[in-house]
């Protein structure tokens, strides 16, 4: 025990706390603790328990509750009164952020690292000065560095996602703003180009091309709605059973009223058996790749696109085909959802005249 | 009978009671943020279990009380914590479920829940500002427990929610952010309590939510993430409010929730292996108690408290779990 005591540094022995009163937790009738990694966590809690109840403000506290969240970054008490005490210290808050780098990147998962960030980045002092777009873009380069390390974090992309809607869609940014925009459709390419099955990136995608205003170079909707469909086409011909490219698709037809029949062509080869000797005398149809070789086929996801095209054909033979490709994967390629085909079966089914 | 394939309710009750007794223990101060929660947790999985006497009544209430936070108007998840949303909401939960509700002034509770609202019409979580539409569910849910939905902004709250809404059906935690497993969850039973299901894209996000089942029988929270035994509960929850619950495939998710249990001291896990929590016993025993397991005691899915609380309170809506087996 003695060993650990002394490789740590209590508050209760340093004189330049002696003026903050600890306030204990609870009453303990064994103060000795078997971790001294909790010694040393109780002891920084007694007195940021006594700080808050002293309402001190002092520099030293940003050392304590840095220390807390170092030790226990979920402390949201901790982080509230931190930034408290930033403020009432004028302390230049771009400093801070650099702090933060660190520990974001230790403490990905943890909520209050990033609220903390949006505090920070909001406050006048960084997002009103002059050197603004710098602190701005540098958030940008910092969570695309966070994403490598942790490419679906929730906390990261929707702050990413807030930084783009609050600070570049207003226009106030005029060339800077077209700049950011142009750099992020690039980092997303480049995004799926590593990990073509991570939804976060294709969600993003749908944020900044369809929800976040219209760029600059993108008023013709139609040029945007062939391209996009043009790219999901082109990355489900590298995974075809990569839902994520399909929702996609799926969502760009669905957000611009089109009907999923324009798609029949592309969609029919993955949605059967590859036959033999299909691949030599393939013709190359650029509007339309083709699975990539080595692909599992028939894909679940085309077979489904496939029924939708046949059901939305409403004819009695339509319904019949799209009747027979749901019983090919209630009964073989997605067993796992067959009461759910099922239930498509019966839907479809119940709307033609007897 | 293994423990695949069996609910371990003696050792689960063990596992929940000894959480409390060893307060000189490490996790247990590291996680005091989220005393108030687990204390939630514990007692719903208890009840559905059939075994809420296990815990001590008077002890707990005046445990919720002791958390109470005079300054804030609201309850923080330890004493002397500042108060939170969360907080609150297990708080008003606890006492609901033992009747207990006396104890409080609602009209102080009523009128924190309210102030943080912002103008966009979601709820913070605490002063401090952490925005998220799990906020405005826990808003919607206290409010109704305590009967003061009245005072709502209806209007603002599911604009708010609306504008999470998604391209694949499901919803994010603020605008513009990823659907995810249990934001929608959130967004729809918030949206249930307020009697505007009519929001919601029934077919598309049933299908979203049906398509979280992996071949290993587990729901995962995300396209392309790995499965975890929380997601039963928010997937199923939102499926069964849904009323589609039938579109899982009930013995393998089952079977994958069983298999989560650890077998010597008690409790589930995230997945098979791991170490147990109160937060997965939870929501493991939730779940199961939707898809029917037998000897359970119904959940209501919209509050995730039981059914007959919300029952006695004239607050069911129209949800739908699976029959209860007899065996």
């Amino acid at each position: 025990m003695s060993a650990s005591s002394d490789s740590i540094e209590l508050y209760a022995d340093d004189p330049e706390w002696a003026d903050i009163e600890p306030v204990r937790q609870y009453e303990n009738p064994n103060p000795l603790a078997p971790i001294f990694y909790t010694e040393e966590y109780r002891d920084a809690t007694d007195y940021f328990r006594g700080v808050v109840k002293k309402g001190d403000m002092s520099p030293r506290v940003l050392d304590l509750t840095e220390k807390i969240i170092r030790l226990n970054p979920a402390h949201y008490s901790a982080w509230q009164y931190r930034y408290k005490v930033l403020l009432a210290l004028k302390s230049p808050l771009d400093l801070e952020l650099r702090l933060m780098d660190e520990l974001a990147v230790k403490f990905l998962k943890t909520y209050q690292v990033w609220h903390h960030r949006r505090l920070l980045i909001s406050h006048p002092q960084l997002s009103s000065s002059k050197s603004s777009s710098f602190y701005l873009t540098a958030e940008l380069r910092f969570i695309a560095k966070c994403l490598v390390v942790d490419s679906k974090n929730y906390h990261t992309w929707s702050y990413r996602q807030w930084l783009l809607s609050n600070f570049f869609s207003g226009g106030e940014r005029g060339k800077e703003e077209e700049e950011v925009w142009k750099k992020e459709m690039e980092w997303i390419e480049q995004m799926i180009e590593e990990d073509v099955r991570n939804n976060s990136v294709w969600h993003h995608r749908f944020f900044v091309v369809f929800q976040s205003g219209i760029r600059v170079g993108d008023e013709d909707r139609e040029v945007v709605r062939r391209r996009e469909i043009d790219f999901a086409k082109d990355k489900i011909s590298l995974a075809p059973s990569n839902p994520s490219a399909w929702n996609y698709l799926r969502g760009v037809l669905d957000n611009n009223n089109l009907p999923y029949s324009d798609l029949s062509i592309f969609v029919r080869p993955y949605a059967q058996a590859r036959s033999p000797d299909a691949e030599a005398d393939e013709v190359i149809d650029l509007e339309n790749p083709s699975p990539s070789k080595g692909a599992q086929l028939p894909c679940v996801p085309a077979i489904e696109f496939l029924a939708d095209v046949y059901e939305s054909g409403k004819s009695r033979d339509d319904i019949e085909k799209a009747a027979q490709l749901w019983k090919s994967l209630a009964n073989e390629y997605d067993t796992i959802r067959k009461k759910y085909w099922e239930y498509r079966i019966k839907e479809a089914l119940e709307v033609l005249p007897a | 009978m293994t423990s695949d394939s069996e609910l371990l309710v003696p050792l689960h009750v063990a596992y929940i009671k000894s959480l409390g007794e060893n307060k000189d223990d490490l996790v247990y101060h590291m996680t005091a943020h989220l005393r108030l929660n687990a204390i939630y947790w514990g007692l719903t999985a208890l009840c559905i279990m059939n075994q809420k006497e296990a815990l001590d009544r008077e002890e707990m209430i005046g445990f919720v009380m002791s958390c109470w936070d005079d300054e804030a108007g609201g309850f923080g998840a330890h004493p002397d914590h500042d108060a939170h949303i969360l907080a609150t909401l297990s708080a008003i939960q606890i006492l609901v479920i033992q009747d207990a509700l006396d104890r409080i002034d609602i009209p102080r509770v009523v009128k924190f829940i309210l102030s943080l609202q912002q103008p966009s019409g979601v709820f913070a979580g605490d002063s401090f500002g952490e925005v998220d539409t799990r906020f405005s569910y826990c808003a919607v849910n206290a409010l109704s427990l305590l009967g003061k939905l009245s005072e709502l902004d209806v209007e603002k709250t599911v604009a708010y929610i609306r504008s999470c809404k998604n391209f694949d059906g499901g919803f994010g935690a603020c605008i513009g952010a990823e659907s995810h497993a249990g934001q929608v969850f959130v967004c729809v039973a918030a949206l249930a309590i307020l009697d505007r299901l009519d929001e919601v894209d029934h077919e598309t996000l049933a299908w979203w939510l049906a398509e979280r089942q992996l071949p290993n029988g587990g729901l995962n929270g995300r396209p392309e993430k790995l499965e975890d035994v929380c997601y039963s509960f928010w997937v199923l929850s939102a499926l069964s409010i849904l009323q589609k619950l039938s579109w899982i495939d009930s013995d393998k998710l089952s079977s994958f929730i069983l298999s989560a249990q650890d077998p010597d001291s008690g409790g589930i896990a995230d997945r098979p292996g791991d170490m147990v929590d109160v937060f997965h016993t939870l929501f493991g025993v939730a779940a199961l108690s939707l898809l029917g397991y037998p000897g359970l005691v119904d959940l209501d899915p919209v509050y995730c408290m039981p059914a007959s609380v919300i029952e006695a309170k004239g607050l069911r809506k129209s949800w739908q779990a699976l029959e209860r087996r007899s065996k």
